[in-house]
C-alpha cells in the first residue's frame, strides 16, 4: 500500500520570506508549514515573527493553531493519515516550544491547573497530547496522567492538585462511558462545585457530554485552550489575566 | 397488534419498531432451528434480506450465505473515516428503496460512530448493538469486555485484517515509503507503544497455520507478546440467519441510528 499521505514537502526561503509581505501572509504562510509538517519553516517563521514583535498570541492563535486545526479536519476526512497529523502536532510543538518562554514572562502565574488523561481501558493518546501542547502554550499548568486512567485516580489527583479543570479523552465508544462513572465520582466526592469538567476524542458528542453531565465538550484539539479559558471565565484573548 | 406479543427487548426497541410492518414480528420471533446452514425463520423461510458487511468479515459472513441472502462488502477503509462510512452506507441502502427485501442487516458495529444517522425509508434495519468488528470475531460483547479488561493494550489482528495489510509491519512499511525510516519508526512508536500483545482471533473460516507466523512476526517486531483467541460464528451466523433477539436492535424505518441506542448509560 503506498502511504497517500505524501512527503513533506518543505517552502522554499524565498516562497516564505518575500518582501513587503503582510503579518496575515506571514501567519497563513507559518500556518501551512504546521499542515505541512514543516518544522524547519515553523521554527524560523516563528522566531522571526518573535524578534519582530508581533503579539504572540497572535502567532499563536492566527497562525499555529489554525494549522494545526487544518490538518485535525483533513485527518478527519481522511486526506491525512496517523503520520502526518503527528508530524503536524511536532510542527506545533516546536513553534509553541519558541513562544512558551516569551508567554511566561509577560505571564507570571498560570491560567489554571488542568488534570487530564485518556480514560479507563483507552491506551490512545494523540490526540489528548496534543490538548496539553496548546493549553500549556495558552499558560495552563497540566497534571499529565496519562493512559487508561480510571476514576478514583483522576478524582485523586484533582484533589492533590487544587486542579480546576478535569479534562477526559477518549477514542473508543466502548470506553467513553468511564467519563461518565468519573464525572459521577467527581459529584460524589463533592468538588465538582469547584472543579470544572471538560471531555473530547474522536466518537465523543456534544449530545453525550451533556448526558453524562459534563461541563464542557471540545469538538477537536485546537478547541481546547478556548474551552478552558471559557469554563474558568478568562477574556479569550486576555494575555494578561490570571487565576490564583 | 399488542406489545405484549413482543420478546422483552427494552423500552427502547418498543419506540423504534414500527409495528405496521407486519412480517418484524415473524423476525422477531423466529429461532435458529438448527445448528445446520439454513436458516429458517418462523412463518417465513429464508426471508429476502440484504446484508452490508465490511470487506473484513466477508469470508465469516459468506459461510453462512443461504442462496436468499444478498450481501455487499464495502471498503474496509472506511472504519478510519466514520463520517465517510456513514454516507456510503447511506447511499447504498437508499439504493435498495427500490427493491424488496424483508429487512436489511448492518455487518457493522457502531464503527466510532460510523453509522450514526443512518436509515432507511423503505425497510427495516437489523444491527448488532456492539461497539466494533472484533466483538463479531469473539462472538459475544461479554468475551470483548473480558479481553479488553485483562489486555487493555490488544492489537487485534484476524485473518481478514491481515489480507487488507492492517498489521503493524505493514504500516511501518508504509509510513518508511511515505517518509525516512526514523520518521516512520517514531510514528509507529507513538501510534503503538502501549500496546502489551497481538491476539491473532481465529475465525475458523482461514488455515490459522497460515497467518500464524505474520501474528508472531509482528509481536517479535513490536517486541510484545502473542496470544491466539478462539473467535467464534455465533454473531456472523445470527446476522445472516437471525433471530436477530438478544443484542440487536430492529430500527424501524425512517429512524435514524443514534449513538445512545449502542451506550449503557
Amino acid at each position: 500500500m503506498i502511504h497517500p499521505g505524501g512527503k513533506t514537502i518543505p517552502l522554499k526561503p524565498d516562497q516564505l520570506e518575500p518582501r513587503g509581505q503582510t503579518v496575515e501572509m506571514m501567519l497563513e504562510r507559518l500556518s501551512q508549514a504546521v499542515v505541512l509538517r514543516d518544522c524547519k519553516t515553523v521554527s524560523r517563521l516563528t522566531e522571526k515573527m518573535v524578534k519582530e514583535g508581533l503579539d504572540l498570541f497572535e502567532i499563536l492563535n492566527h497562525g499555529l493553531i489554525p494549522g494545526m486545526l487544518e490538518a485535525s479536519e483533513r485527518f478527519r476526512k481522511g486526506e491525512f493519515f496517523i503520520p502526518e497529523l503527528l508530524m503536524s502536532s511536532r510542527a506545533l510543538k516546536i513553534g509553541i516550544g519558541i513562544l512558551r518562554p516569551f508567554i511566561q514572562e509577560i505571564r507570571k502565574d498560570v491560567l489554571g491547573k488542568v488534570v487530564i488523561g485518556t480514560v479507563k481501558f483507552d491506551l490512545h493518546d494523540i490526540g489528548k497530547n496534543l490538548v496539553i501542547i496548546l493549553l500549556e502554550g495558552n499558560g495552563f499548568e497540566i497534571i499529565d496522567l496519562g493512559v487508561d486512567v480510571p476514576p478514583e485516580k483522576f478524582i485523586k489527583e484533582v484533589e492533590k492538585n487544587g486542579a480546576q479543570i478535569l479534562a477526559m479523552s477518549s477514542l473508543l465508544t466502548s470506553t467513553m462511558s468511564w467519563m461518565k462513572f468519573t464525572i459521577e465520582l467527581l459529584q460524589a466526592s463533592g468538588m465538582h462545585q469547584r472543579v470544572k469538567t471538560m471531555v473530547g476524542g474522536a466518537p465523543v458528542t456534544p449530545i453525550f457530554a451533556k448526558n453524562i453531565g459534563a461541563d464542557a465538550y471540545c469538538r477537536e484539539a485546537t478547541s481546547a485552550p478556548s474551552v478552558a479559558k471559557k469554563l474558568l471565565e478568562i477574556e479569550a484573548n486576555a494575555a494578561r489575566t490570571f487565576v490564583k | 397488534m399488542s406489545c405484549s406479543f413482543l420478546p422483552s427487548f427494552g423500552k427502547i426497541l418498543l419506540i423504534l419498531l414500527d409495528l405496521s410492518s407486519f412480517f418484524i414480528y415473524d423476525l422477531l420471533t423466529m429461532g435458529i432451528r438448527n445448528s445446520t446452514k439454513e436458516c429458517l425463520i418462523k412463518g417465513k423461510k429464508n426471508p429476502k434480506l440484504l446484508i452490508f458487511g465490511c470487506a473484513v468479515i466477508e469470508q465469516e459472513l459468506q459461510q453462512f450465505q443461504n442462496g436468499q441472502t444478498e450481501f455487499k462488502f464495502l471498503d474496509y477503509g472506511l472504519h478510519r473515516t466514520p463520517e465517510n462510512m456513514a454516507k456510503a452506507l447511506q447511499m447504498e441502502i437508499d439504493q435498495a428503496n427500490g427493491k424488496d427485501y424483508d429487512g436489511i442487516v448492518l455487518g457493522y458495529g457502531l464503527c466510532s460512530n460510523g453509522i450514526v444517522g443512518i436509515h432507511s425509508e423503505k425497510h427495516t434495519l437489523i444491527v448488532p448493538r456492539i461497539h466494533d468488528c472484533i466483538t463479531l470475531f469473539l462472538g459475544s460483547p461479554e468475551s470483548y469486555n473480558e479481553q479488553a479488561a485483562k489486555h487493555p493494550g490488544t492489537y487485534y489482528l484476524t485473518p481478514g485484517w491481515v489480507e487488507k495489510g492492517q498489521t503493524p509491519i505493514s504500516k511501518y512499511e508504509s509510513y518508511a515509503r511515505s517518509y525516512d525510516e526514523e520518521t516512520a519508526r517514531w510514528v509507529l512508536h507513538e501510534e503503538m507503544k502501549y500496546y502489551t500483545r497481538i491476539a491473532l482471533i481465529d475465525t475458523g473460516v482461514y488455515p490459522i497455520e497460515s497467518y500464524r507466523n505474520i501474528g508472531q512476526q509482528n509481536a517479535e517486531f513490536l517486541g510484545i507478546g502473542y496470544e491466539e483467541l478462539h473467535g467464534s460464528p455465533q454473531l456472523f451466523h445470527e446476522l445472516v440467519c437471525g433471530p436477530w433477539e438478544k443484542g440487536f436492535l430492529i430500527i424501524g424505518k425512517g429512524t435514524p441510528i443514534q449513538q445512545e441506542m449502542f451506550l449503557d448509560l
